[in-house]
């Protein structure tokens, strides 16, 4: 019927396997790095997983929900108590951390399965992120209040993380394993009902999507994977305080979805790399650091509206977000 | 022969006030019925009701003798009610070929572990669903746009678009909300083509809401027309535009 043909469209799929270049050639740091630097590097990966779960819910989903950093506690207060009073191993207790992290998710749902969107649902989830802080200062009997909870050295199995190096090793296999597995999610057509709910949901449901299913599914699966990342935070610091949950680390969560770009996976790795290694630039002009960090972020929304991976949609589509695998 | 749909006394209340009072048709497959009147009618609160976006009030609706009133969309959806929206139901952040695929939604097979894990049976019916959302643009001459994001294209693909998504399930009906709003005369006529194909030749039924009354004229088979939430007539064009009361209430100011 149609003699137009479709002109040729690169394989994402094959263009996407650069991306396995990049965890291999990451195997090289700790050989190159000192333990400061290393640190960092950490933090990065930690803050990747949480800004790829939150991410989901406000870039692919739609919805001004905040509850990351009560995911991002919760998972990181679940691995400490499991370790310092149940002895659990730290493998079992990220596998824990993601459950309940993916619990709390469910719970977040709820709200707006129950038709609370918007504003609403934004200060009720910043509501529940101060709910959570509060529980963590004064459940001292259990969380150690203010003082936070230490905890012991902990194994990834028969490997003890005494050092930045095995840590890094660690970290980085369960960012690889929980970033390609949303890809996976994303890219598949559950990724395509989770975008579709936030671009129309009435057209959604049309198509015979029960949307109410990949609202919890989107929220579940979010809680889950910041859910981890508070466990890998829990044993980055080694000490889990209530303070590195409030507003401020709200902020910086989204700060680092939008610097990276709302809706994009590779956004945002960018978004955590970049949020995360600047302050600890601008840690050398104290007084000022929290200045240049929020200079940062008015900039780059400025002038790259859709963030740092809008750069790298310009030198090539393969970097643009897509919802199918070929 | 049994009606696809048969819509019997259906009312639909908005506090206090009446959208759709005891409307009662049936529809049949390979039928093009087109439903007019003026704003404020009710057409698409009749197709809000029939496609489960509002709870009537009363009556019932069934679809191939199922009861459907009372269900959810995507269950009436589901079983194959497809419907379009006046002001365009795309996604428009995604491109053509995205928009089709989440059109084949029900039909792709996957379980969540396979998506996850990326498991071969997952990997093999998502291709086969690309095949299939290619094909189908290909066959409305929108190939050449699949890998665009439908916020790109122009109105006329856009409307072309959504038609496809919604034939993607091959549904026995279809509601389309003013399919050929916004589109330049020679594109109307195409889309009403399009739509006379559909009926004839694939046998579906389809109902539409429309303004253009010499499109509808010339290419429904049955009208019915909506004034104040009442059917106030049903009948083939010729009968309609003879109808007193349709001229009163709507064609005569037209």
């Amino acid at each position: 019927m149609s003699d137009t043909k479709a002109p040729s469209v690169p394989s994402m799929t094959r263009w996407r396997r650069v991306y396995y270049l990049i965890p291999v050639i990451a195997l090289i740091i700790p050989f190159i790095a000192n333990e400061y630097l290393l640190w960092v590097v950490n933090a990065i990966l930690v803050y990747t997983l949480v800004t790829v779960g939150f991410n989901l819910i406000i870039g692919n989903l739609g919805q001004l929900a905040f509850a990351n950093t009560a995911f991002f506690g919760i998972g990181a207060y679940t691995t400490a108590i499991l370790m310092v009073y149940f002895d659990i191993p730290y493998a079992l207790a990220i596998v824990a951390s993601a459950i309940v992290g993916g619990i709390a998710g469910f719970l977040a749902s709820v709200t707006a399965l129950r038709g609370i969107r918007l504003y609403y649902l934004a200060i009720i989830t910043l509501a529940f992120g101060e709910l959570m802080r509060w529980v963590y200062l004064h459940g001292d009997k259990v969380t150690d209040g203010s003082d936070g909870l230490l905890l012991p050295k902990a194994s990834f199995f028969w490997l003890p993380l005494d050092s930045e190096a095995p840590k890094f090793y660690v970290f980085l296999l369960l960012t690889v394993l929980v970033v390609k597995a949303t890809s996976n999610l994303m890219r598949s057509k559950i990724g395509r009902a989770i975008v579709s709910i936030r671009d129309n949901e009435a057209a959604t449901a049309s198509l015979g999507i029960y949307t109410a299913r990949y609202i919890v599914l989107a929220f579940v699966w979010s809680g889950s994977v910041v859910g981890i990342a508070g466990a890998m935070f829990a044993v980055l610091t080694e000490r889990v305080l209530p303070e590195a949950f409030g507003l401020t680390e709200v902020i910086i969560h989204f700060g680092m979805v939008l610097v990276g770009g709302a809706g994009s996976i590779v956004g945002s790795v960018l978004g955590a790399i970049a949020l995360t290694t600047l302050p600890e630039y601008f840690r050398q002009f104290p007084g000022m650091d929290e200045l240049f960090f929020g200079i940062i972020i008015v900039l780059v929304l400025l002038f790259l509206p859709k963030g740092l991976v809008s750069l790298l949609c310009r030198i090539s589509p393969v970097f643009n977000e897509r919802y199918y695998r070929d | 022969m049994e009606p696809l749909l048969k819509l019997q006394d259906v009312s639909v209340n908005f506090a206090g006030l009446r959208a759709l009072a005891n409307v009662t048709f049936n529809a049949h497959g390979g039928e093009v019925r087109a439903v007019i009147g003026p704003n404020g009618a009710g057409k698409t609160t009749l197709f809000n009701a029939i496609s489960g976006y509002v709870p009537a009030s009363g009556g019932a609706i069934h679809f191939k003798g199922d009861p459907i009133h009372g269900l959810a969309p995507h269950d009436i959806s589901v079983k194959g009610v497809r419907r379009t929206f006046q002001n365009g139901g795309l996604f428009p952040e995604l491109t053509a070929l995205e928009n089709v695929l989440a059109g084949l939604h029900v039909h792709i097979e996957g379980s969540f572990l396979g998506i996850v894990f990326g498991s071969k049976e997952a990997r093999e019916a998502e291709r086969e669903g690309i095949a299939k959302a290619r094909r189908l643009l290909d066959l409305m001459d929108l190939g050449a746009i699949a890998d665009q994001p439908v916020k790109d294209l122009s109105g006329g693909q856009q409307r072309m678009v959504e038609i496809v998504r919604t034939l993607a399930m091959d549904p026995p009906l279809l509601l389309l909300d003013e399919p050929v709003v916004g589109l330049s005369p020679p594109m109307r006529d195409r889309m009403m083509e399009i739509i006379r194909r559909l009926a004839g030749e694939e046998g579906i039924g389809i109902m539409l809401i429309e303004h253009v009354i010499d499109l509808v004229m010339s290419g429904s088979d049955v009208i019915v027309v909506l004034s104040s939430g009442e059917l106030i007539a049903e009948g083939t064009p010729e009968e309609v535009r003879q109808n007193r009361e349709v001229l009163e209430a709507y064609l005569g100011h037209v």
